[in-house]
């Protein structure tokens, strides 16, 4: 289109998301702009849900595209969608806002009780538990492959049910049983090994 | 009865409804509970609303890009924040999310919380189908049409068809449809009005493929229940909504 006042030339034709998570893969400065043409407003979304609108929502954004953006060689095309990995590392902003949250509360409480001549033995404020588990799980779905991660991912976040997941992947029952059982098992390993003790 | 089947407790973690003999056995093994709970740990730390999949999108200020170009030296620039100072900047093409988000196919009803990932469902089918609904009146004593809408596929479904709200003589009133589907064996199709933000519904009957008529119940708000949608349902014994829609219009009142 001759009449498109754009600054970059952008063909006839936009690239389809495929191409999008391939160039981005690949270091195309145009693939940033893209994304975020396509998947800001998602992204976006997830975060103000978070937060409601305002600074902490922007700011998830802004660091979701950043650190998928500094962190791209992460991405892998053949693992699935651009999209659905953007969408992942928007999940790790909102529990590290969390997380920075948790902490400025424990800083503040702990402030408070020193100031006030801290009871003896000097209890340490609590770590919220589900804050942590948070980070160590998603950390931990980071690491598995596919399929296992996007029929955790659709248990979790899509909340399916493993006869709907068989059907929206077309993986037998039974796999998508076993592999649910086996992730289970191993975030809670992780979570068991590197976790907070639960409180008996 | 033996201890439940590991693959069991995990779906029971999952707060997916385990099978009868299952369900019992862990209500009265402590052992098979401290195993789901053991397990329920991962699930309670990240299934929640707020890492849902991605719902409703909202744009962000051009304050946000300006920050991640700033960071990343990038120097192309989204359509939509080309001409930051225009209000008439180009459209952002609508955000496409991924696939297990965008396909409409699937909709858990009988989940723990739907309300979150029906809702975006719902506005999708209004997006799509709101359009297509027409309202009319005819004279005469034949029934009055009233509104019809397109039934359209859900996802890659082949189901389609059409919806009419019809008055009849006595004041009446029914819904015709007629359903363009494939034949179901093990399964059949049924037919509900659901309100917008897919919570309530109501069944309205048994569908097969070709034209029917249904009676509606006297005095619902068919604004209220303004969704047309047809679902599979499993020979269970299950009289909810089984989560499958192959096809759906929205009533415009």
């Amino acid at each position: 289109m001759t009449s498109d006042p754009g600054p970059a030339p952008r063909g006839a034709v936009d690239p389809d998301d495929a191409e999008v998570g391939r160039r981005f893969a690949a270091g195309d400065e145009q693939a940033l702009a893209l994304a975020y043409e396509r998947w800001a407003g998602q992204l976006h979304g997830m975060a103000v849900r978070a937060f409601g609108p305002g600074p902490d929502a922007e700011d998830v954004t802004q660091q979701t595209f950043i650190a998928a953006w500094t962190g791209r060689a992460r991405f892998r095309p053949d693992q699935g969608p651009l999209p659905a990995w953007l969408t992942g590392v928007c999940r790790h902003k909102i529990a590290d806002t969390w997380a920075r949250r948790d902490r400025q509360r424990r800083e503040a409480e702990a402030a408070v009780s020193q100031a006030q001549a801290a009871p003896a033995g000097g209890t340490t404020p609590a770590v919220d538990t589900a804050v942590a588990d948070r980070m160590l799980v998603l950390e931990e779905l980071d690491r598995l492959g596919q399929p296992q991660r996007g029929i955790i991912e659709l248990a979790f976040f899509a909340d399916l049910t493993h006869a709907q997941i068989a059907e929206r992947t077309g993986i037998p029952l039974g796999t998508v049983k076993s592999h649910i059982r086996r992730t289970l098992e191993r975030l809670r390993n992780r979570l068991e090994v590197d976790g907070a003790a639960l409180p008996a | 009865m033996p201890h439940c089947q590991p693959e069991q407790l995990a779906l029971a973690a999952l707060h997916e409804t385990l099978p009868a003999d299952d369900a019992a056995h862990l209500a009265s093994c402590a052992q098979c509970r401290s195993e789901v709970a053991a397990l329920q740990r991962a699930v309670d730390a990240v299934a929640i609303p707020e890492l849902a999949a991605p719902a409703t999108a909202v744009p962000p200020p051009p304050a946000v890009w300006a920050a991640i170009a700033a960071a990343t030296g990038v120097t192309a620039a989204p359509r939509s924040e080309d001409s930051a100072t225009s209000v008439a900047a180009a459209p952002t093409p609508a955000p496409v999310a991924d696939a297990a988000s965008t396909d409409g196919r699937v909709l858990p009803f009988r989940s723990r919380r739907p309300r979150l990932l029906l809702v975006a469902a719902a506005v999708a089918a209004g997006a799509a189908v709101g359009a297509g609904a027409v309202a009319a009146l005819n004279g005469g004593d034949d029934p009055e049409l009233v509104a019809a809408v397109g039934l359209d596929p859900l996802g890659e479904e082949s189901a389609s068809g059409r919806a009419e709200v019809v008055v009849r003589e006595d004041g009446s009133r029914a819904l015709q449809v007629d359903l363009d589907a494939p034949a179901l064996t093990d399964e059949y199709y049924e037919i509900w009005l659901i309100e917008p933000d897919v919570v309530e519904m109501v069944p309205l009957g048994v569908l097969r493929p070709g034209t029917q008529t249904f009676e509606l119940p006297t005095g619902i708000d068919l604004e209220a229940y303004p969704i047309v949608d047809v679902s599979v349902e499993p020979l269970d014994g299950d009289p909810t909504h089984s989560g499958v829609s192959v096809a759906r219009g929205v009533l415009d009142s």
